[in-house]
């Protein structure tokens, strides 16, 4: 609905702007009109050049020079003189009609002076003491019989000028709202239905009135939306199910080969070749293990399959349990892991999250660092706490990596590295798995080298469990 | 540390997979449990379990004709031994039923012999723990039934919260223990709070057990993370 107010907006805007153009052309019309006609004063100019060309001879005849003559012959008008006093007509021009009478009362003069003689607008003039009478053609001139105003009426006329304005502009604004109010009543429903689309499509506009067509294919689209998603969410959970039963029906055969691979490189009476081989055969077998688990994991996660509980738990309590989980599996002791704390304090850290999935995060890191350094590393674990944020961090000294690597890191979604030459070391899902998890609880991953050449994973998680918001982040 | 008493117990073993079967035997046989049998269903498991009366079981969940759930608590009825589920199901789900039901632990497929010999081995040590009280260290013996430490002769007791530290330690001979489990097992539920209560009781029981209790050689410092307990016999599975 705010887009619709919106629409209403702009609109009361453009037709108050639309009508305020309108009344300055109107004006600017009408003054342009008006001025073309002043210019010959409706006709009074005329009476009043004559009165000034107009000569009063020696023997007291008057006499008009040739220039009022053809002033009169070109506007077709004619003129008298009429004496003061006596109402006489003491002068005219050539072409007087003969209709026009040769004396005038004053009352007569009064009348013709505001108005017509036999239908000719006349104009006059003072000449001395007499009055100069012009009349011109019947059809030139409208005059106004009674030309006096108000004074208050002409005092007012902004205001009523703004009065007449507001009144079109309300009757002009009553129009429109009873026109549109009834489109947009028919169209509300729509612009809603409209809005919930992206909300996944769930809804029903009633198909009638102005617009029944439009609110038709909006609810073709939104049925194509439900099932399109239905089917995807279908697939998706096909293709989580199908990794968890492959994952399934792999751990047993995968087991066998472990088991007999270990069995063989522990058994003494075997020869030295055979037993190294066995022990490639059960670490490769312990990766494809890790390799499955992670498969399933990340299927799941990334369907969002897996539920992320949380409960309350403690961080260094975590990366404790974690480490020593993964020291005491180590039993040749080639990576030893410090986890580096002032003091041994187990009351900070506390966090909601999934213990189990975070657990996982924190173990696959552990893991990545003994998968790359088969001559065994240092691992060092940090767990620090800033006001907004936990901060883990697990750095190796082992190989480490290159700028170019950490650049397919931080840029590549993880299983596309796998794409590489067969020389190059292949990555399992490990780090993918890490990022879903922290990116499940809000957090962000930052990988870069280590201090010391190594490895070096910054693992961010906000206290609120909100998600971190970071430039570049997505 | 001598473990050979848990050699002889009755270990059953159920998987319907007849491989994993052979070779989760022959791990156990190698290791050195002399009585282990098997069963591939759900009926010679109950069969087995009436006549034969294992004293610890190695279940999976799915079987032929049932799941090992169901299983665990029909052996429960009549028979009262530890069991570590060891399947394929690694789902959060089941391992939580799994350990809703009582289990001691829950192994997922695949795993490593290693690993599954040592999860025994503590399940047993644990439960078996009174046939042999006695915890050998480099210059002391903890006598767990009687709570002291035996070192040149001299029998020196230990406190309540000494003894709860040494037994978890000592469940876990050889591996770290974290200083989370320690002071739960010392304090309970909510250990928080206890690190530095944690560290006064480690220097006691050194000054017990160990001969220079500044240069341990027993009970080791896992920085930051743990303390370890070295049994005097380092290699435990012999």
């Amino acid at each position: 609905m705010i887009s619709i107010m919106r629409l209403i907006k702009r609109f009361v805007i453009t037709l108050i702007l639309s009508l305020l153009i309108l009344l300055v052309l109107n004006i600017v019309l009408i003054v342009t009109v008006l001025q073309n006609d002043r210019e010959s004063m409706g006709g009074w100019g005329t009476a009043s050049q004559l009165a000034e060309t107009l000569n009063a001879g020696p023997d007291g005849k008057y006499e008009l020079p040739e220039e009022g003559r053809r002033m009169l012959e070109q506007g077709n008008t004619w003129a008298v003189l009429v004496q003061d006093g006596t109402g006489d007509v003491i002068w005219h021009s050539e072409n007087l009609p003969e209709e026009i009478q040769l004396h005038y009362s004053a009352a007569e003069i009064s009348w013709y002076t505001r108005g017509y003689i036999e239908d000719y607008p006349t104009t006059t003039a003072a000449m001395g003491e007499n009055l100069i009478i012009v009349g011109n053609p019947k059809e030139r001139y409208w005059k106004e019989l009674y030309p006096t105003w108000n004074l208050d009426m002409i005092k007012n006329l902004p205001r009523t000028i703004l009065i007449f304005f507001g009144a079109n502009l309300a009757i002009v604004f009553l129009i429109y709202f009873i026109v549109v109010s009834g489109i947009l009543r028919s169209m509300k429903p729509i612009v809603q239905g409209i809005q919930a689309l992206p909300g996944g499509g769930d809804m029903y506009v009633k198909e009638k009135g102005l617009l029944s067509d439009l609110a038709a294919a909006l609810n073709q689209v939104s049925e194509m939306l439900r099932c399109q998603e239905y089917e995807l969410k279908k697939k998706e959970q096909a293709r989580a199910d199908w990794i968890s039963g492959v994952s399934h029906d792999i751990r047993t055969p995968l087991s066998m080969v472990m088991g007999y691979a270990a069995d063989i490189e522990e058994d003494a009476k075997e020869s030295e070749e055979i037993r190294q081989k066995a022990g490639i055969i059960r670490m490769q077998s312990v990766r494809m293990k890790n390799l499955v688990n992670d498969l399933n994991l990340a299927s799941k996660l990334e369907y969002q399959v897996q539920p992320v509980k949380s409960e309350e738990m403690n961080l260094m309590t975590l990366l404790r349990e974690t480490a020593v989980y993964f020291m005491n599996l180590d039993i040749e002791g080639k990576y030893p892991v410090e986890l580096a704390v002032d003091r041994m304090q187990i009351s900070e850290g506390s966090f909601y999250g999934d213990k189990e999935l975070l657990k996982r995060a924190v173990h696959n890191l552990l893991l990545n660092a003994q998968i790359h350094n088969p001559a065994g590393c240092q691992i060092r674990m940090e767990l620090s706490e800033y006001p907004e944020l936990f901060c883990i961090t697990i750095e190796d000294d082992g190989i480490g990596v290159t700028d170019e690597q950490l650049e397919k890191l931080r840029n590549t979604p993880h299983y596309m590295l796998s794409s590489g030459t067969a020389s190059e070391q292949r990555h399992g899902l490990g780090l993918l798995i890490v990022q879903q998890i922290i990116a499940a609880h809000g957090g962000r991953v930052e990988f870069g080298q280590g201090v010391k050449r190594g490895f070096r994973v910054d693992i961010f998680l906000n206290k609120s469990g909100k998600s971190i918001k970071v430039e570049g982040d997505n | 540390m001598n473990y050979d008493y848990l050699k002889n117990k009755k270990i059953l073993l159920v998987d319907d997979e007849e491989g994993l079967r052979q070779m989760v035997l022959s791990i156990l046989k190698k290791d050195g449990y002399e009585q282990v049998k098997s069963a591939g269903t759900v009926k010679e498991a109950l069969e087995l379990s009436k006549m034969w009366q294992p004293e610890f079981a190695i279940l999976d969940v799915m079987l032929p004709d049932g799941d090992g759930f169901c299983l665990f608590e029909q052996m429960r009825s009549f028979l009262d031994i530890p069991v570590l589920f060891l399947t394929a199901r690694g789902e959060e789900d089941d391992r939580i039923r799994g350990f809703g039901l009582g289990a001691d632990d829950y192994v997922v497929k695949p795993f490593l012999p290693r690993e599954l010999l040592f999860r025994i081995q503590a399940i047993l040590r644990r439960t078996y723990k009174e046939d042999n009280p006695l915890l050998e260290l480099a210059f002391s013996r903890v006598d767990f039934e009687r709570a002291e430490v035996i070192r040149q002769g001299e029998h020196i007791p230990l406190t309540a919260k000494e003894y709860a530290i040494l037994q978890t330690l000592g469940r876990n001979a050889g591996r770290i223990v974290t200083i989370d489990s320690l002071c739960e097992a010392a304090w309970g539920d909510n250990p928080y709070g206890y690190e530095n209560t944690l560290m006064a009781h480690i220097r006691r029981i050194r000054e017990k057990i160990e001969e220079n209790p500044s240069k341990p050689v027993s009970l080791i410092t896992v920085k930051g993370l743990g303390y370890k307990l070295i049994p005097s016999t380092t290699k435990i599975h012999s």
